[in-house]
């Protein structure tokens, strides 16, 4: 794989999936609100993805057609993902999905900042026109939290939910294959792993916890093995395509 | 939880208008999930939230007499069958003059 686009796809298949996850709690999140909130998160993040593959097409000089675009998201075969576990972990716990929301936006805001001054400069564009959706999703964890964490109901059911996600993080911030390319190629300004102490200080903002990130990213395994939830999500999002995979739309 | 009353104008145009009502647990939940439930299709580009029992409410028979005072609505029919009938009136001696 060229290693510019497989940089650029762990950032879009992150996109892809935490979008899928979110908008599945349409109907169901707790209250009527946070259900369409929650959703048009969702939304946003498919569109953020799309965006993204869209960079990667215009690395292939291939015109970004809605078929170029879907054949990115749904298309490849699993070893081809660069997802991290954390977007391709299934579940149905309120709680995970609000602490998962928090911490990948949380991260999301960073990984923009290193490519804002992209020499790629479709993803430079990108990164500053995403801010604007990313600023509100951020203010919407974090009025969630604000509010839940206050409550000693939630507090505890919260800090479990966020501890059952903490494994998750290595992976997250593990070195990106592709990434020394394109930071030699001026792509992205750093590592992602840079986002390590970052990250450990908004955890210690919030949640008054001590998390040390960096001793696990060298353990962790990388974006080119899938966690056991991402076929069972990609079959779910395939459905309708392989009811007939030649059907014209 | 509270309910708020929801308002939204668009930019330059028009005056505030009910959008409609939400339950949140404060006033930063209640923008967050006001702005998602009736603004995400970009319905308005500002926004009052105004909680309920913040509103005063007149009651419903301190209110209802005015329905009944036609006289009070000016919708311009009397006047103009007033002048229109000055008008032919004057046409009519107009015509008498010039006989």
């Amino acid at each position: 794989m060229n290693p510019i686009e497989e940089f650029i796809f762990s950032f879009a298949d992150d996109e892809h999936l935490i979008g899928q996850q979110h908008t599945e709690w349409i109907g169901v999140a707790p209250f009527l609100e946070e259900d369409l909130a929650f959703s048009s998160i969702g939304q946003d993040e498919l569109g953020h993805a799309v965006l993204l593959y869209e960079v990667v097409l215009g690395l292939r000089e291939t015109e970004a057609t809605d078929e170029a675009i879907d054949a990115l998201a749904y298309d490849r075969g699993a070893s081809e993902y660069r997802s991290s576990h954390l977007v391709e972990l299934a579940t149905t716990d309120w709680a995970q999905a609000l602490l998962r929301h928090w911490l990948y936006d949380t991260v999301e805001q960073f990984r923009w900042e290193l490519v804002v001054g992209s020499s790629n400069t479709a993803l430079a564009e990108i990164a500053i026109r995403v801010e604007r959706e990313e600023r509100f999703h951020r203010r919407h964890a974090d009025a969630l939290l604000d509010s839940l964490l206050a409550s000693p109901v939630a507090r505890p059911v919260l800090l479990a939910a966020f501890d059952s996600l903490t494994p998750f993080i290595a992976n997250l911030l593990a070195p990106v294959a592709g990434e020394t390319e394109a930071i030699a190629q001026g792509v992205v300004s750093a590592s992602i792993t840079t986002i390590a102490p970052l990250l450990e200080q908004r955890v210690a903002d919030r949640f008054e916890q001590t998390l040390s990130i960096t001793a696990d990213i060298s353990n962790s395994p990388g974006r080119d093995v899938r966690s056991d939830h991402f076929q069972t999500l990609m079959d779910r999002m395939r459905e309708v395509i392989d009811y007939d995979p030649q059907a014209v739309w | 939880m509270a309910i708020y009353e929801v308002f939204l104008k668009k930019d330059g145009r028009d005056e505030f208008r009910h959008a409609g009502a939400l339950d949140a647990a404060n006033d930063e939940l209640a923008f967050v999930m006001a702005r998602e439930s009736y603004a995400r299709r970009a319905e308005g580009d500002r926004l009052w939230l105004v909680e309920r029992s913040n509103v005063l409410v007149a009651d419903a028979e301190f209110v209802a007499p005015n329905a009944d005072k036609p006289h009070r609505h000016h919708d311009g029919a009397a006047v103009a069958a007033r002048r229109k009938s000055i008008r032919e009136q004057a046409d009519i001696a107009d015509d008498s003059e010039s006989q």
